[in-house]
Protein backbone atom coordinates (compact mmCIF):
# COMPACT_ATOMS: atom_id res chain seq x y z
CA UNK A 1 0.00 0.00 0.00
CA UNK A 2 1.13 3.67 -1.28
CA UNK A 3 1.16 5.43 2.17
CA UNK A 4 1.43 9.10 2.20
CA UNK A 5 1.09 12.72 4.28
CA UNK A 6 -1.03 14.97 3.68
CA UNK A 7 -2.59 18.39 5.70
CA UNK A 8 -5.83 20.07 5.52
CA UNK A 9 -6.61 21.81 2.20
CA UNK A 10 -3.68 19.38 0.51
CA UNK A 11 -4.97 17.16 -2.14
CA UNK A 12 -4.00 13.53 -3.92
CA UNK A 13 -4.53 12.89 -7.69
CA UNK A 14 -5.39 9.47 -8.86
CA UNK A 15 -4.80 9.51 -12.98
CA UNK A 16 -5.56 12.15 -14.40
CA UNK A 17 -9.38 12.82 -13.39
CA UNK A 18 -9.74 11.59 -9.70
CA UNK A 19 -8.38 14.61 -6.72
CA UNK A 20 -8.94 13.94 -2.96
CA UNK A 21 -8.75 16.34 -0.95
CA UNK A 22 -8.29 16.27 2.88
CA UNK A 23 -10.54 19.07 3.93
CA UNK A 24 -10.46 18.77 7.73
CA UNK A 25 -8.65 16.26 10.09
CA UNK A 26 -10.23 16.27 13.87
CA UNK A 27 -9.02 13.37 16.33
CA UNK A 28 -10.89 10.14 14.93
CA UNK A 29 -12.12 11.33 11.99
CA UNK A 30 -10.77 13.10 8.31
CA UNK A 31 -13.01 14.51 6.02
CA UNK A 32 -12.78 13.92 2.58
CA UNK A 33 -13.17 15.82 -0.75
CA UNK A 34 -13.94 13.83 -3.79
CA UNK A 35 -13.58 15.42 -7.15
CA UNK A 36 -14.49 12.52 -9.72
CA UNK A 37 -15.96 11.91 -13.40
CA UNK A 38 -20.00 11.91 -12.68
CA UNK A 39 -19.43 8.51 -14.52
CA UNK A 40 -17.70 7.48 -11.07
CA UNK A 41 -18.99 5.75 -8.75
CA UNK A 42 -17.58 6.13 -5.28
CA UNK A 43 -18.71 3.93 -2.17
CA UNK A 44 -17.36 4.37 1.51
CA UNK A 45 -15.96 0.93 1.42
CA UNK A 46 -17.91 -1.00 4.15
CA UNK A 47 -21.19 -0.21 2.07
CA UNK A 48 -19.56 -1.24 -1.34
CA UNK A 49 -18.17 -4.64 0.48
CA UNK A 50 -21.77 -4.80 1.45
CA UNK A 51 -23.04 -4.57 -1.51
CA UNK A 52 -20.43 -6.99 -3.32
CA UNK A 53 -21.39 -9.99 -0.54
CA UNK A 54 -25.02 -9.39 -1.10
CA UNK A 55 -24.05 -9.72 -5.37
CA UNK A 56 -21.71 -13.01 -4.96
CA UNK A 57 -24.09 -14.67 -2.90
CA UNK A 58 -27.29 -14.17 -5.50
CA UNK A 59 -24.88 -15.06 -8.02
CA UNK A 60 -24.86 -18.42 -7.82
CA UNK A 61 -28.28 -19.57 -7.64
CA UNK A 62 -29.32 -23.06 -8.84
CA UNK A 63 -32.37 -23.74 -11.52
CA UNK A 64 -34.06 -25.82 -8.56
CA UNK A 65 -33.41 -22.36 -6.27
CA UNK A 66 -35.26 -20.31 -9.43
CA UNK A 67 -38.25 -22.77 -9.50
CA UNK A 68 -38.56 -22.68 -5.53
CA UNK A 69 -38.48 -18.43 -5.61
CA UNK A 70 -40.83 -19.05 -8.20
CA UNK A 71 -43.20 -21.23 -5.99
CA UNK A 72 -42.33 -19.25 -2.65
CA UNK A 73 -43.85 -15.78 -4.46
CA UNK A 74 -47.34 -17.59 -6.21
CA UNK B 1 -25.76 -13.23 -33.19
CA UNK B 2 -23.38 -14.28 -30.60
CA UNK B 3 -22.97 -17.53 -28.65
CA UNK B 4 -21.31 -18.31 -25.24
CA UNK B 5 -21.32 -21.26 -22.76
CA UNK B 6 -23.45 -20.91 -19.61
CA UNK B 7 -23.28 -23.55 -16.86
CA UNK B 8 -26.50 -23.82 -16.47
CA UNK B 9 -28.37 -23.15 -19.67
CA UNK B 10 -25.70 -24.63 -22.25
CA UNK B 11 -24.97 -22.87 -25.13
CA UNK B 12 -27.03 -19.65 -25.81
CA UNK B 13 -26.97 -18.20 -28.94
CA UNK B 14 -28.72 -14.23 -28.75
CA UNK B 15 -28.59 -11.37 -30.85
CA UNK B 16 -25.80 -8.90 -29.85
CA UNK B 17 -28.55 -5.48 -29.70
CA UNK B 18 -29.95 -8.09 -26.41
CA UNK B 19 -26.81 -7.72 -24.96
CA UNK B 20 -26.60 -5.58 -22.05
CA UNK B 21 -23.72 -3.55 -21.17
CA UNK B 22 -22.80 -2.62 -17.49
CA UNK B 23 -19.49 -0.61 -17.87
CA UNK B 24 -18.09 -1.19 -14.71
CA UNK B 25 -19.53 -4.44 -14.00
CA UNK B 26 -21.53 -5.25 -10.47
CA UNK B 27 -19.85 -4.68 -7.45
CA UNK B 28 -17.84 -7.98 -6.49
CA UNK B 29 -17.78 -8.83 -10.77
CA UNK B 30 -16.11 -5.85 -12.09
CA UNK B 31 -14.71 -7.50 -14.99
CA UNK B 32 -18.04 -8.87 -16.10
CA UNK B 33 -19.63 -6.10 -18.04
CA UNK B 34 -22.23 -7.94 -20.54
CA UNK B 35 -25.11 -9.54 -19.70
CA UNK B 36 -28.32 -10.95 -21.20
CA UNK B 37 -32.04 -11.38 -19.72
CA UNK B 38 -34.01 -14.06 -20.14
CA UNK B 39 -36.99 -15.45 -19.42
CA UNK B 40 -37.43 -18.78 -17.84
CA UNK B 41 -40.24 -21.14 -16.54
CA UNK B 42 -43.09 -18.83 -18.08
CA UNK B 43 -42.76 -16.25 -14.59
CA UNK B 44 -42.30 -12.79 -14.12
CA UNK B 45 -38.81 -13.27 -12.55
CA UNK B 46 -35.82 -13.71 -15.09
CA UNK B 47 -32.71 -14.49 -14.65
CA UNK B 48 -29.85 -12.01 -15.44
CA UNK B 49 -27.05 -13.98 -17.29
CA UNK B 50 -23.38 -12.70 -17.74
CA UNK B 51 -21.90 -13.44 -21.36
CA UNK B 52 -18.76 -13.36 -19.93
CA UNK B 53 -18.48 -15.51 -17.67
CA UNK B 54 -21.23 -19.26 -17.16
CA UNK B 55 -21.50 -19.49 -13.60
CA UNK B 56 -22.80 -16.01 -13.29
CA UNK B 57 -26.33 -15.56 -13.17
CA UNK B 58 -28.78 -13.59 -11.08
CA UNK B 59 -32.07 -13.63 -10.86
CA UNK B 60 -34.26 -10.74 -11.25
CA UNK B 61 -37.46 -9.28 -11.16
CA UNK B 62 -39.68 -6.24 -11.78
CA UNK B 63 -40.00 -4.88 -8.20
CA UNK B 64 -42.97 -3.45 -8.70
CA UNK B 65 -44.27 -7.09 -9.01
CA UNK B 66 -42.94 -7.22 -5.27
CA UNK B 67 -44.01 -3.93 -4.31
CA UNK B 68 -46.21 -1.80 -6.17
CA UNK B 69 -44.95 1.41 -4.24
CA UNK B 70 -41.14 0.92 -5.03
CA UNK B 71 -39.97 3.83 -7.68
CA UNK B 72 -36.56 4.91 -8.20
CA UNK B 73 -35.45 8.05 -9.49
CA UNK B 74 -32.32 7.82 -11.18
CA UNK B 75 -29.88 10.82 -10.17
CA UNK B 76 -28.14 12.55 -13.36
CA UNK B 77 -24.29 10.57 -13.07
CA UNK B 78 -26.88 7.22 -13.14
CA UNK B 79 -28.74 9.05 -16.16
CA UNK B 80 -25.29 9.95 -17.65
CA UNK B 81 -23.84 6.66 -17.46
CA UNK B 82 -26.83 4.89 -19.00
CA UNK B 83 -27.30 8.09 -21.21
CA UNK B 84 -30.61 7.62 -20.17
CA UNK B 85 -32.78 11.31 -21.88
CA UNK B 86 -35.74 9.94 -22.03
CA UNK B 87 -37.59 8.10 -19.08
CA UNK B 88 -39.38 5.61 -20.85
CA UNK B 89 -36.34 4.03 -21.44
CA UNK B 90 -35.49 3.15 -17.95
CA UNK B 91 -36.50 -0.35 -16.71
CA UNK B 92 -35.71 -1.56 -13.12
CA UNK B 93 -35.30 -5.22 -11.63
CA UNK B 94 -34.12 -6.53 -8.14
CA UNK B 95 -31.76 -9.18 -7.43
CA UNK B 96 -33.40 -12.02 -5.38
CA UNK B 97 -32.34 -14.81 -3.35
CA UNK B 98 -32.74 -17.40 -0.89
CA UNK B 99 -32.14 -17.85 3.00
CA UNK B 100 -33.41 -20.72 4.37
CA UNK B 101 -37.14 -20.40 3.42
CA UNK B 102 -36.97 -16.58 2.92
CA UNK B 103 -37.11 -15.12 -0.01
CA UNK B 104 -34.94 -11.84 -0.17
CA UNK B 105 -35.15 -8.98 -2.49
CA UNK B 106 -32.23 -6.98 -2.78
CA UNK B 107 -34.53 -3.54 -3.00
CA UNK B 108 -31.49 -1.70 -1.85
CA UNK B 109 -29.70 -2.26 -4.59
CA UNK B 110 -31.65 -2.09 -7.77
CA UNK B 111 -29.80 -2.68 -11.21
CA UNK B 112 -31.20 0.35 -13.30
CA UNK B 113 -31.16 -0.45 -16.98
CA UNK B 114 -31.81 2.06 -20.62
CA UNK B 115 -34.03 0.15 -22.75
CA UNK B 116 -32.80 2.41 -25.56
CA UNK B 117 -29.20 2.08 -25.30
CA UNK B 118 -29.31 -1.32 -23.15
CA UNK B 119 -26.77 -0.12 -20.85
CA UNK B 120 -26.99 -0.97 -17.09
CA UNK B 121 -25.95 0.01 -13.69
CA UNK B 122 -26.05 -1.08 -10.76
CA UNK B 123 -26.96 1.72 -7.82
CA UNK B 124 -27.09 2.10 -4.27
CA UNK B 125 -30.13 3.68 -2.62
CA UNK B 126 -29.37 5.22 0.58
CA UNK B 127 -32.91 4.75 1.71
CA UNK B 128 -35.64 2.18 0.12
CA UNK B 129 -38.94 4.01 -1.93
CA UNK B 130 -41.30 2.27 -0.37
CA UNK B 131 -44.24 3.46 1.13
Amino acid sequence: MLVLTRKISESIKIGDDITITVIDINATHVKLGIDAPSVQKIYRKELYDKIKSENILASALTVDEFVKIKEALK
Amino acid sequence: MISFQTSRFGLIEVAEEKIIYFAEGLPGFPMIKRYILMDYKDTALKWLQAVDDPDVAFIVVEPSLLNPDYRVSPDDSTKTILNLTNDDDLAVLVIIRREGDQVIANFQCPLLLNAGTMRGVQVYLDTIPVS
